[in-house]
């Protein structure tokens, strides 16, 4: 009936649809295709959806995540209003950046997939940089000692420091803005090893303003997260793809070009990434850069030394040794990344040449260096890692796996950000029904995506064990320049071209799982262990805040084993990082926990092509390591 | 001192696999010819059951070869026009246990015969011989598939070996197989898994793991036999100790290699340091046979008379 439809307007684009009364804004928007971000997809818990009412009305649930003077202005949820009458809306610029990269944060206040990790891990806080508000008794003639000693007399008050050091610069300036000040000043610490340095002295209380950043420096992507020092909290996160891809997808590739052309390209290319993303991070947050007093980074040896600016000729080369895998704390201005010009950059110790501080804050971060239980962390990501271990020992092996799970050499592969399909699944009809990341229409497909959709066009018989697609059924499957592709979403309900899923694609993504899951297997023949003697399993990668587990086993990409050992904990690089950022504790540690580490070449193993093989198949040449996968689909053929 | 008992137990046969089919099982085959069956490893007769010695199929074309070498022409020219009375001289002369009917003149890049054409040079085999038959494609994945369901059909009922199926190319030959009773060669690029990932790829649409022959690629002695001889010997004890989709007879497709390298082509008066080739080329292939019987080989594909003798009368001696 008529009465019950009302026209909805978003704003500033004017696209107006009519909707059924009663349907939320989020619904209204998803169905205008008006991009509204979401994280939680709808069920009120982010404050993500924020609209702007400019016309008519909503009804709105109550909520505590809208400030009072938000509401004021007419903010409203769209997830938690519905459409009473015509109504028109704004969507803010908020609610509509694009390409926003999850935060794992996110991940675990909404959906709680992480939680395991905080019951084994609790580090003092103390973070690398902190900001102390002091005021110092004036001088005079009884109390008369320098200004400089004054300050650290105060300073010791408040923390006990044994060591300090200053730079002439601060101590320059010091004499005014004591002074200016009346006395009252902040002072920014930053620890130096076993010193603490006096990076800064402000005039008044600043004591509020006090942020950091964690960068994991990929080899495919660039993570970067804002911490809020003194809540401990992440505020925002940003990601891109790492721009030193155009000088090779590989690692070894870009060191070659290291050598031929020199290894400063490179480095100002990934300093050129950080800069940006540090400088989205702060607008977007009405931060000043000179805010940011410290930066923690992580990633694999190689892209330290890229963005260290050191030689990293000799990582790729027998006895393949690098400069340096402890770097010390530098101001990070020294590199050209763009913080306060007195800010300190830290990075997370490394292991060796392939085994990088990535794996480090891996291990901080699921805590597999201090239980007693056989642990395995699997990092999926361009170079995968694994580690096997417990408190007593620890052995890991890397793998290139190459970055299609990062959705990077697959058509339509994504980065895990808003318009991602993030889960799928596939009838045997060819009905396709999938979740993007914030709800919206979808752009691509990114890592979580491409394992569900392989596991399921495996188990829907749209592929054979050699990941071959069948030709011909529901039009779904079609030929494309002489290759078949299988087609997502078709083009009328995405935001730009057909999404699909080609047969070179399927390839990749099978060789990036086989490599995976041979080192899996490798390293643990070669300790003589059983997959059954392993009694946690930590999946991590950046593939967004969701994998299943059932289809990363149908693929073969993780070990059949009781899913009850599994947990995905997502991005543990930068989550390690920012522990380390957040504790001087766990930074420490990660020094313990590298030089514990035992790494384990591949290439020594014999067998290697062999183990690589049979992981190339779906979910593997030998069924019967996946006996779960093996056995469902024989239920499915009726056998 | 006692000596330990170091005899060697095996949990799984080798598939029995019967290429022909006599006229009270459908066909017109005077006899068939089966292999596979053991439960050791090669002519080990003090450990196990080796109930079918290894046999060996004459290679037989459906158009004249073009770049036979003289040694191999002075037996075969004056037949090779006519692919029934080649196969006949193979086995009333040379005494092959089956001939391999290879399907080159299928080849686009040659005479690029047709459906028709190979299915008559299929006919005219079967009529001119009683022997079990082989049917290789010309190894064009795209004509192949064109050119077998003519040639299967003309077949029919006459269980057949048929080749080959590869990872990219094998639903036409297992539905082949499945219609008219063949049985399929299983094809892959000397790599111990994908032999078996072809093998799962054909059961998992329906093909009977025991209709299926392994050909896991074959070199010549001195192009890479060690290597090929690893991957047979080591896919033979994997199907031995229990592996489904390694138990299976292998097959070595010899002939085809040995006659492509110098060493058993090249003339005496090229390279007078080699020696007399007409002692020489057979020798080699007998030589490169004798390897792929030890590595546990149970069919071979050979072209040169006298090699077929020597391994013939080797089988002999080790199987006595």
């Amino acid at each position: 009936m008529k009465k019950d439809i009302a026209k909805v307007t978003f704003l500033p684009e004017g696209e107006t649809i009519e909707v059924e009364k009663g349907v939320s804004l989020l619904e209204a928007s998803t169905r205008a295709g008006v991009y509204v971000s979401s994280i939680c997809g709808g069920d009120g818990i982010c404050g993500k959806c924020r609209l702007i009412v400019k016309k008519g009305e909503v009804k709105t649930r109550p909520t505590t995540l809208l400030a009072r003077e938000d509401i004021k202005r007419g903010y409203v949820l769209a997830c938690q209003s519905e459409v009473v009458g015509d109504v028109e809306v704004e969507v803010p610029p908020e609610s509509r950046i694009e390409g926003k990269i999850l935060i794992d944060m996110d991940a675990q206040r909404f959906r709680a997939l992480y939680a395991p990790m905080k019951e084994q891990v609790t580090f003092r806080y103390e973070p690398l940089v902190q900001k102390i508000y002091l005021e110092l008794p004036p001088a005079t003639l009884q109390d008369n000692i320098s200004d400089h000693a004054r300050l650290y007399r105060e300073i010791r008050r408040h923390k006990k420091i044994e060591n300090m050091q200053t730079g002439l610069k601060v101590i320059r300036g010091l004499p005014h803005i004591l002074r200016e000040a009346g006395w009252k000043v902040t002072t920014t610490l930053g620890v130096r090893g076993a010193t603490t340095e006096v990076i800064q002295v402000e005039k008044g209380n600043t004591k509020d303003k006090n942020f950091a950043i964690a960068i994991d420096v990929g080899t495919s992507t660039v993570v970067a997260h804002l911490v809020n020092l003194n809540t401990s909290e992440t505020i925002d996160a940003e990601a891109t793809y790492n721009s030193q891809r155009v000088y090779g997808e590989e690692v070894t590739r870009r060191i070659i070009y290291a050598e031929l052309k020199g290894a400063d390209k490179l480095r100002e290319v990934i300093v050129e990434d950080i800069n940006n993303l540090i400088s989205i991070l702060v607008s977007r947050n009405n931060i000043r850069l000179n805010d940011i007093m410290g930066l923690v980074c992580v990633g694999n040896t190689a892209m330290i030394h890229f963005l260290l600016g050191l030689d990293p000729s000799r990582i790729r080369k027998e006895p393949y040794i690098p400069v340096c895998t402890y770097p010390p704390p530098i101001r990070a201005a020294e590199v050209g990344i763009k913080i306060n010009p007195r800010g300190l950059l830290y990075s997370i110790p490394g292991i060796a040449s392939w085994v990088g501080a990535d794996i480090t804050a891996g291990i901080l971060a699921t805590g597999i260096y201090q239980v007693e239980e056989l642990c395995i962390l699997i990092d999926i990501g361009t170079n995968g890692e694994i580690v096997i271990g417990n408190k007593e020992w620890m052995v890991c092996c890397s793998a290139s796996a190459g970055p299609a799970f990062e959705g990077s050499g697959v058509k339509s592969g994504m980065r895990a950000g808003e318009g991602a399909i993030e889960r799928l699944e596939i009838t045997e009809q060819g009905k396709v029904r999938y979740t993007t990341i914030g709800g919206g229409r979808p752009r691509g497909i990114c890592g979580s995506g491409l394992i569900d959709i392989m596991a399921q066009l495996f188990k829907a018989g749209f592929v054979d064990r050699a990941g071959r697609l069948r030709a011909g059924i529901d039009g779904r499957v079609r030929e494309q320049d002489g290759e078949f592709e299988f087609l997502v979403v078709p083009a009328s309900q995405t935001d730009g071209d057909d999404i699909v899923i080609t047969q070179p694609d399927i390839e990749n993504l099978l060789r990036a799982k086989a490599a995976i899951f041979a080192a899996v297997n490798i390293l643990i023949k070669s300790l003589n262990i059983e997959f059954s003697d392993i009694k946690r399993v930590h999946i991590a990668g950046g593939f967004g805040n969701y994998l299943s587990k059932e289809n990363a086993i149908t693929l073969g990409l993780i070990p059949d084993i009781d899913r009850e050992k599994i947990q995905f904990v997502g991005n543990t690089s930068i989550l390690g990082a920012k522990m380390a950022l957040l504790s001087r504790q766990a930074f420490d540690t990660c020094y313990k926990i590298a030089k514990r580490i035992t790494y384990y070449d591949l290439i020594t193993y014999p067998g290697y092509m062999d183990e690589f093989m049979s992981a190339k198949f779906l979910p593997h040449t030998n069924g019967n390591r996946f006996p779960s996968v093996t056995e469902m689909k024989k239920v499915e053929k009726g056998v | 001192m006692q000596i330990p008992d170091v005899k060697q137990k095996w949990p799984n046969p080798i598939n029995e696999v019967t290429i022909g089919a006599t006229k009270e099982e459908g066909g017109t085959r005077s006899h068939t010819i089966t292999v596979g069956g053991a439960n050791s490893l090669p002519f080990l007769y003090f450990e196990g059951e080796l109930p079918h010695p290894p046999v060996i199929a004459l290679e037989v074309w459906d158009v004249a070869p073009k770049d036979w070498p003289e040694e191999l022409a002075k037996y075969f020219s004056d037949v090779w026009d006519d692919a029934g009375k080649w196969a006949k001289k193979c086995v009333d002369e040379f005494g092959a246990d089956l001939v391999c009917l290879r399907l080159q003149g299928c080849d686009p890049d040659g005479e690029n015969k047709g459906s028709d054409e190979a299915a008559a040079a299929v006919k005219k085999v079967l009529e001119s011989v009683s022997a079990p038959l082989i049917i290789f494609g010309c190894g064009s994945d795209e004509k192949d598939n064109e050119v077998f369901p003519a040639c299967s059909q003309a077949a029919a009922g006459e269980r057949c070996l048929l080749g080959s199926i590869t990872e990219d190319n094998y639903k036409t030959l297992v539905a082949l197989c499945k219609a008219d009773r063949h049985k399929l060669i299983a094809e892959s690029p000397v790599d111990i898994n994908i032999a078996k990932q072809v093998n799962i790829l054909a059961t998992d649409i329906g093909l009977a793991p025991e209709d299926i022959v392994i050909y896991p690629t074959t070199g010549a002695l001195g192009y890479g036999i060690e290597y090929v001889y690893s991957i047979m010997e080591r896919g033979r004890i994997a199907g031995l100790s229990g592996d489904k989709m390694w138990a299976m007879p292998i097959l070595g497709d010899i002939g085809k290699e040995v006659w492509k390298v110098k060493e058993a082509k090249a003339l005496q008066k090229e390279v007078p340091e080699w020696g007399d080739h007409t002692q020489r080329g057979p020798l080699w292939e007998a030589i490169t046979a004798t390897v792929y019987l030890q590595a546990g080989s149970d069919i071979l594909i050979m072209r040169h008379p006298k090699a077929v003798a020597e391994t013939k009368k080797y089988i002999e001696s080790l199987t006595g």
